[in-house]
């Protein structure tokens, strides 16, 4: 098998994962909260394709568009609520945005 | 050859995929010509296919055509096939044939309806349902074909679905044919389970070579019977059929008598290698048919409505198929069919015209004296009338008969009593037939027959008068689209039986005998004996009708047996009490003492519990999304690490 070795491929996935999980935590815009979740997406489809490769099947490939196919339409529906926010004037901040509370 | 073969069956489908897709982009009258034109497409595609396997060899007439495995899991395959052989090809022939002259007429009896695409759309599709049933090339796609027509009928019954009756009329055949489609789909489970196929060719050479033992060949044929005789009407499971009279006229020529109630004949045709290794079951049929022609028979005797008679007529007629059939007479069997096929559409057609001429109007005691109005109706209805009794030359003579000569060659106790049997189910038709045609045709023009046709109704009754004579008026009956087929359809009435006569010119005979070999066969001398019989029978009931007609009464006086007669010998009520009533009980009560206490109750209970423990879980919605976040992310760490320890 060409190129690194599978673990390589985990290691920065984890990397990618940390990062993406730290700012959907630690960030207050709704934006970047996305970005983030955006890169932990990316985090496990990286994990996918390598594993796909380490065990020489197309699953996790195919596994991988469907995440890609995910992603796509839940950004389309995360862009659309923070256009809402936007139009209705509110403070784009996830600790203000709690009229959910039960 | 196979090329025409899925010709026939696929141009019906087209037309009524077409009509459907298209709606109201097309005129009404463009529905009707799609409609009609696909169905003669279809018998085009029939005849082609009917004349190369006629030129064939007697033992190469059997063509099986795959166009793709329908369904395919491991050690069992349906494919999507169709068979083409003398069986089927007579059965396309009469369907597309019949068919397309039926909807045809349709074209001037229906014009002016509402929703008139909707029923060409229907009717098309149930030839395609009836071809899908009869080429069906494996017992599945048999069952496929027997679903549709199913629906096909139900559809069409309810067709002016505006009218109570109708809807009722239509549920009910089709629960009536459920409880067969049911008892059959138990019988090829049954075979799945033993043979491991539904292929003709596998299940009739396992039932044929004795490999299935006797007692599910018996319960298999016991399916396929049950099935048979829902479709067909047959004792007991008939009584939906007087009530199909609901739908359009043209739905009862072409489904409730040429066609769809013929196919529990069809199906014992082609299934008789398993009913000949069930031979009881085989008889069962036979007398089945038996009952049925007498109590058909009978009943026709008192009713007032003239589709019902003819109705009831069509009922004991496949009696007689059934009859035929049961005792492996399938040559006679499929020849009664064809020509029942002829002049049962003929007759309901004839009746047809008339219901149209008088605004509807179905009551025979409101008609009669139509014979000088409509000289053209009143000559093909004699036609098949006389045909239905059973008066040589015309087809159901040399039909009928046969089915009576071949019981007499079976012989023994079953054979004669059916002979018996046959011989009252002629002279019953003879006088059931006369005493609709005396009532409709002859006596002083009713009110009604004069208020529709302009007051020219003459007064005289009983003229001698030759009615062929009168042709030249047909016109002013009805529009030429429901006179043309009335007109080729006497034409096939009169000569149809002529394919068979006993002892000189039996090719239909030979035809059907290579598919299935008949058990019995009469001799010439017993054909000759019995026709002499049952003709001066049948004339017999033809001069009971009329004397009854000429001194003004009925034939069945007044009294406790005309009263069960007309309740319909209370089947419908039976069943009422046995079946319908018991249920309506019982669900009344499940609803009073189990659903609304037990089921409803708790149900408030779980709710309110429910509705408190969500209030104490509520207060974990913080609202805050980072605390979600960090809480997600916090358990799958936890998950993390006790995988990893575990393992």
């Amino acid at each position: 098998m060409l190129g690194p070795d599978t673990t390589w491929y985990v290691a920065v996935a984890a990397v990618l994962f940390g990062i993406g999980t730290t700012g959907v935590i630690l960030r207050r815009s709704p934006l970047i909260v996305l970005l983030s979740l955006e890169i932990m997406l990316n985090a496990s489809n990286l994990a996918l394709v390598g594993f796909s490769r380490h065990f020489a099947t197309v699953d996790g490939q195919v596994f991988a568009i469907s995440v890609m196919a995910v992603a796509a339409a839940e950004v389309c529906v995360g862009l659309g609520l923070i256009v809402a926010f936007t139009r209705r004037k509110m403070e784009l901040d996830v600790d203000t945005l709690t009229e959910l509370r039960g | 050859m196979i090329a025409g073969a899925w010709l026939c069956l696929l141009a019906p489908l087209a037309g009524a995929l077409l009509i459907t897709l298209a709606g109201t982009h097309i005129s009404r009258s463009a529905a009707a010509w799609i409609s009609t034109g696909s169905v003669f497409v279809g018998f085009a595609g029939a005849a082609v296919a009917f004349l190369q396997v006629a030129g064939e060899n007697v033992d190469d007439r059997e063509h099986l055509s795959t166009a793709y495995t329908w369904l395919g899991v491991p050690g069992f395959k349906v494919a999507m096939q169709i068979l083409v052989d003398p069986v089927s090809l007579t059965m396309m022939l009469i369907i597309t044939g019949v068919g397309g002259l039926i909807v045809w007429y349709s074209m001037g009896y229906m014009k002016g309806e509402d929703e008139e695409r909707r029923y060409f759309a229907y009717m098309a599709f149930f030839v395609f349902a009836m071809l899908m049933l009869v080429m069906g090339g494996n017992l599945l796609l048999l069952l496929v074909g027997w679903g549709l027509v199913g629906l096909a009928s139900y559809l069409l019954i309810g067709f002016y679905h505006d009218r109570p009756e109708a809807v009722a009329a239509a549920k009910k055949a089709f629960i009536m044919n459920a409880i067969g489609d049911a008892t059959m789909a138990l019988g090829f489970f049954l075979l799945i389970a033993k043979t491991g196929s539904l292929d003709f060719s596998t299940v009739f050479a396992a039932a044929s070579d004795g490999s299935l033992s006797s007692s599910t060949a018996n319960l298999v044929a016991l399916g396929l019977l049950g099935g048979a005789i829902a479709k067909s009407a047959q004792l007991p499971l008939h009584t939906w059929l007087p009530d199909a009279m609901e739908g359009p006229t043209p739905v009862s020529a072409l489904i409730h008598a040429a066609t769809m109630v013929t196919a529990g004949v069809y199906l014992i045709v082609r299934t008789h290698a398993i009913f000949e290794a069930a031979p009881n079951v085989q008889h069962l049929s036979a007398i089945i048919g038996g009952v049925t022609i007498i109590v058909a028979g009978v009943i026709a005797l008192v009713q007032w409505d003239i589709k019902r008679v003819i109705a009831y007529s069509t009922m004991s007629q496949i009696g007689y198929m059934f009859l035929a059939a049961g005792i492996g007479a399938y040559g006679y069997a499929m020849f009664h069919l064809m020509t029942h096929a002829f002049f049962k559409a003929l007759l309901f057609l004839s009746a047809g015209i008339i219901i149209h001429h008088l605004a509807g109007e179905q009551d025979i005691r409101r008609m009669g004296g139509l014979r000088k109005v409509m000289p053209f109706t009143h000559a093909a209805f004699l036609v098949g009338a006389l045909a239905l009794a059973g008066i040589p030359p015309l087809s159901g003579f040399w039909s009928k008969d046969g089915i009576i000569s071949s019981a007499l060659a079976e012989g023994g106790a079953l054979g004669y009593t059916l002979v018996v049997i046959g011989l009252v189910g002629a002279l019953l038709t003879g006088a059931y037939t006369f005493r609709l045609y005396y009532l409709v045709f002859h006596g002083e023009p009713s009110e009604l027959v004069l208020e529709h046709s302009g007051g020219h109704g003459s007064g005289h009754s009983y003229g001698q008068e030759d009615a062929q004579s009168h042709d030249g008026h047909g016109h002013a009956e009805g529009p030429l689209s429901m006179l043309i087929p009335v007109g080729v359809l006497t034409v096939l009435a009169a000569i149809g039986g002529l394919v068979v006569i006993p002892g000189v010119w039996e090719p239909f005979l030979t035809w059907i005998d290579g598919v299935a070999e008949p058990l019995v066969t009469p001799t010439v001398a017993q054909e000759y004996a019995t026709s002499a019989v049952a003709v001066a029978l049948a004339a017999a009931g033809i001069w009971l009708a009329r004397r009854a007609f000429a001194a003004g009464r009925e034939l069945v006086a007044d009294g406790a047996v005309r009263t069960t007669l007309e309740h319909k010998l209370y089947f419908d009520e039976l069943y009422d009490t046995v079946f319908s009533r018991p249920a309506q009980v019982i669900a009344n009560r499940l609803r009073t003492d189990i659903e609304e206490p037990i089921v409803q109750g708790s149900l408030g209970e779980i709710g309110a519990g429910v509705s408190d423990a969500a209030v104490g879980t509520a207060r974990l919605q913080t609202g805050l999304l980072r605390s979600y976040a960090l809480v997600i992310a916090a358990s799958v760490a936890v998950l993390v690490v006790v995988f990893l320890a575990a393992r």
